[in-house]
C-alpha cells in the first residue's frame, strides 16, 4: 500500500494544477516542492514591505485557466482576486517613438493609423487571421495530448480549423509579422513578443505571432502579486485533500520494474505512490532524477539532444518615486533585425551588455499595495541572459550590471531612476538555476522551435516509466502560465484514462 | 544520366532559392535543417 496515489514533484503552475484535478478525482495527492512557496516562475517574494514578481508579471489567455477552474467547479475569477490591465503594452523604440496598444482593436487600429497607416489593413487582416488560429489553438492545440503521431493526428482530427493555418507552423515569427506589417516602427514594436516563447523573432516558429494579438483578448494582474494564480490552484486542490510540502528538494524517483513507485528526498526520506507527476524540467529530471540505466539507449540520445531555453535575467526595482510611465508593461524594443542580431552576436557567444531591451513591468500601477504608500515596484525583463559569460562570470558582473542598467534605464526610459531606487537586485540565469533548480536558469525549460514541439518535445505519459507523468514547460504544449496549466489539465485526462 | 540531371537541377534550384531569401528566413531554414538529425530519437522521448 503506497502512501499517497500521487506525488506531484514540484508546485509550479502545471504540477498544481495535475495535483488539484488529481485530488478532485478522488485521489490522495502530495505536491512536494523545493523551493519556499509555489508558483515556480509564476511567483512572488517579499522584501522589507515590497512585493516583487519573480518572473511572469501578466497572464494572458486567461480562459485556459479559467477551463481548470471551472473542472473543479469553481472559476478563475472567484478564486483569484484579478485586475483587468489596459493597454495591453506601451513600446517605447529605439528612436524613442512611443505606440500604445489598448485592448480594443479599433482603439489599437487608431494607434497604428497615427504612426503607419499603411499598416491599418494589416493590422484588421492580421488580427482576423490570429483571431480565427488563437481560437482552434486554445480548443484543440492547448489541451490536447501530442505525444506521438496518432495523437497529433487526433489533435489536428478534433480542430481541423487548425490545418488552415498550416503554412504558419513552418514560417517564422518575423515571417509571419512581416506578412502583415510593412512599417518597421510597427514592426518593432512586435518584436520582443518572440522571447516571451524563448527565441528571436527570426527562430521562433511561426504560429507565436498571435501573441501580440493574444494580449487584446484581455490580460489580467493577480492582486497581491503573481502568487495568487497557483495559489489558487493551491486552494482548490487542498479542499479535496492535497497536501503541499516545501523546503523538500526530492533527489531521485524510486523506480522498479519499470515503474515509478515514489521518490526519495534529499534527506534521505523515502514516499511511495502509485503514480509520480514531474513538474521539473524533463531533461533533468529523467537523465537525474530517473536515472540513465532506467532509458532505453535511443530515448536517451533524444533527451541528451534537447537544448534548453533560453534564461532571463531580471532586475527588481524598489523606488521611492513614481517612476515616469504610463502601463503597466513598457516595453523597450530594439529593430527585429537587431534582436536576432543580439541572438547570434551577443547570447550565444556569451556576452551581456548593459545597453538593453526588454520589459518594464510597472506592478504596482495595477496594485498600489505591492509597495508602502508613495513607493513602486518594477521589475525589468531583461534580454536573454548567456548561461556561462564570456571570460567572467555572472557573480562576479552582477553589482557593475546593476549600476549600469540602472544608468542605462535613467538615462533613456525612466528619467530620475538613479537616485530613487531603494532597492535593486539583479536575478542572473544562474540564480534563477539555484533558486527554482531550473538547469542553466531556463525559463521554458526546453527551446520551443518546430524540434523541440509536439511530439518532439517529451512526452506526457512517459514512454518508458509505466505510472511517470509530465507537466509544465517540458512537456507540450510548451512554456506560459496558461501553457503550462493545460499540461496540467492533459496529465490529469491522461492519467484518468489510463489510470483507473 | 538523365535522372541525374534532374537530381542536379533540382538541388541547384533549391540552392539557389535558399540564396535569394532574405537573412531571417535563412536562418530559420538552418535551424531547423541543424536539428533533423535529432527527430527520431527525440520521438521516442
Amino acid at each position: 500500500m503506497s502512501d499517497y496515489n500521487a506525488i506531484v514533484i514540484g508546485a509550479g503552475c502545471g504540477g498544481l494544477t495535475a495535483g488539484a484535478l488529481l485530488a478532485h478525482q478522488g485521489r490522495k495527492v502530495l505536491v512536494i516542492e523545493q523551493g519556499e512557496r509555489v508558483g515556480g516562475c509564476c511567483s512572488t517574494f517579499e522584501h522589507k514591505g515590497y512585493k516583487i514578481d519573480l518572473g511572469a508579471s501578466i497572464i494572458e489567455d486567461p480562459d485556459v485557466i479559467d477551463w481548470a477552474f471551472q473542472r473543479m467547479g469553481t472559476t478563475f475569477k472567484k478564486e483569484v482576486d484579478l485586475i483587468p490591465v489596459d493597454p495591453a503594452f506601451s513600446a517605447i523604440l529605439n528612436d524613442g517613438t512611443k505606440i500604445t496598444y489598448p485592448i480594443s482593436l479599433e482603439e489599437t487600429a487608431d494607434a497604428i493609423r497615427a504612426i503607419a497607416p499603411e499598416d491599418v489593413k494589416g493590422w484588421e487582416k492580421y488580427s482576423k487571421k490570429m483571431a480565427g488560429f488563437l481560437d482552434a489553438a486554445l480548443k484543440g492545440f492547448f489541451v490536447t495530448p501530442a505525444s506521438n503521431l496518432g495523437e497529433v493526428v487526433r489533435l489536428f482530427a478534433k480542430t481541423p480549423s487548425l490545418l488552415k493555418y498550416n503554412s504558419m507552423f513552418f514560417s517564422s515569427y518575423e515571417g509571419v509579422i512581416r506578412k502583415y506589417f510593412k512599417n518597421e516602427r510597427i514592426i518593432e514594436s512586435l518584436s520582443f513578443h518572440s522571447f516571451y516563447a524563448g527565441l528571436p523573432p527570426a527562430l521562433l516558429p511561426g504560429h507565436f505571432a498571435m501573441i501580440p494579438y493574444s494580449e487584446h483578448a484581455g490580460i489580467y494582474y493577480s492582486k497581491g502579486g503573481m502568487i495568487g494564480i497557483p495559489r489558487g490552484l493551491q486552494k482548490c486542490g487542498e479542499r479535496k485533500g492535497m497536501k503541499v510540502r516545501l523546503k523538500s528538494p526530492v533527489k531521485k524517483i524510486l523506480i522498479e520494474k519499470g515503474r515509478a513507485m515514489g521518490v526519495m528526498l534529499e534527506d534521505g526520506t523515502e514516499i511511495t505512490s502509485d503514480l509520480v507527476i514531474s513538474n521539473i524540467n524533463s531533461k533533468k529530471m529523467y537523465l537525474d532524477l530517473v536515472g540513465e540505466e532506467h532509458i532505453p539507449w535511443m530515448a536517451r540520445k533524444g533527451l541528451k539532444s534537447y537544448t534548453y531555453s533560453m534564461a532571463t535575467p531580471m532586475l527588481y526595482l524598489c523606488l521611492n518615486y513614481t517612476p515616469p510611465l504610463t502601463d503597466h508593461h513598457t516595453l523597450m524594443t530594439v529593430p527585429m533585425g537587431k534582436m536576432d542580431d543580439y541572438w547570434e552576436n551577443f547570447y550565444k557567444k556569451g556576452i551581456f551588455p548593459a545597453e538593453q531591451f526588454g520589459i518594464l513591468s510597472w506592478t504596482t500601477k495595477s496594485d498600489p499595495s505591492l509597495a508602502p504608500k508613495g513607493h513602486h515596484v518594477i521589475a525589468v525583463t531583461l534580454a536573454p541572459g548567456p548561461y556561462k559569460l564570456q571570460g567572467t562570470s555572472w557573480d562576479r558582473e552582477k553589482p557593475a550590471l546593476i549600476e549600469n542598467i540602472i544608468k542605462f534605464l535613467s538615462k533613456k526610459y525612466l528619467p530620475g531612476l538613479e537616485k530613487h531606487v531603494v532597492h535593486a537586485d539583479l536575478s542572473t540565469p544562474v540564480d534563477f538555476e539555484k533558486r527554482l533548480r531550473s538547469p542553466e536558469g531556463a525559463i521554458y525549460a526546453l527551446r520551443q522551435d518546430l524540434p523541440h514541439s509536439l511530439m518532439f518535445r517529451p512526452s506526457a505519459r512517459s514512454r518508458f516509466i509505466k505510472g511517470l507523468y509530465l507537466v509544465g514547460a517540458s512537456t507540450h504544449p510548451g512554456g506560459g502560465v496558461p501553457t503550462v496549466t493545460a499540461s496540467g489539465m492533459i496529465a490529469a485526462d491522461l492519467i484518468e484514462k489510463y489510470e483507473r | 544520366m538523365k535522372a541525374l540531371i534532374i537530381i542536379a537541377a533540382v538541388i541547384a534550384g533549391l540552392l539557389l532559392l535558399y540564396a535569394i531569401q532574405p537573412r531571417y528566413r535563412k536562418r530559420f531554414v538552418k535551424n531547423l535543417l541543424s536539428q533533423v538529425k535529432y527527430l527520431i530519437p527525440r520521438y521516442f522521448t
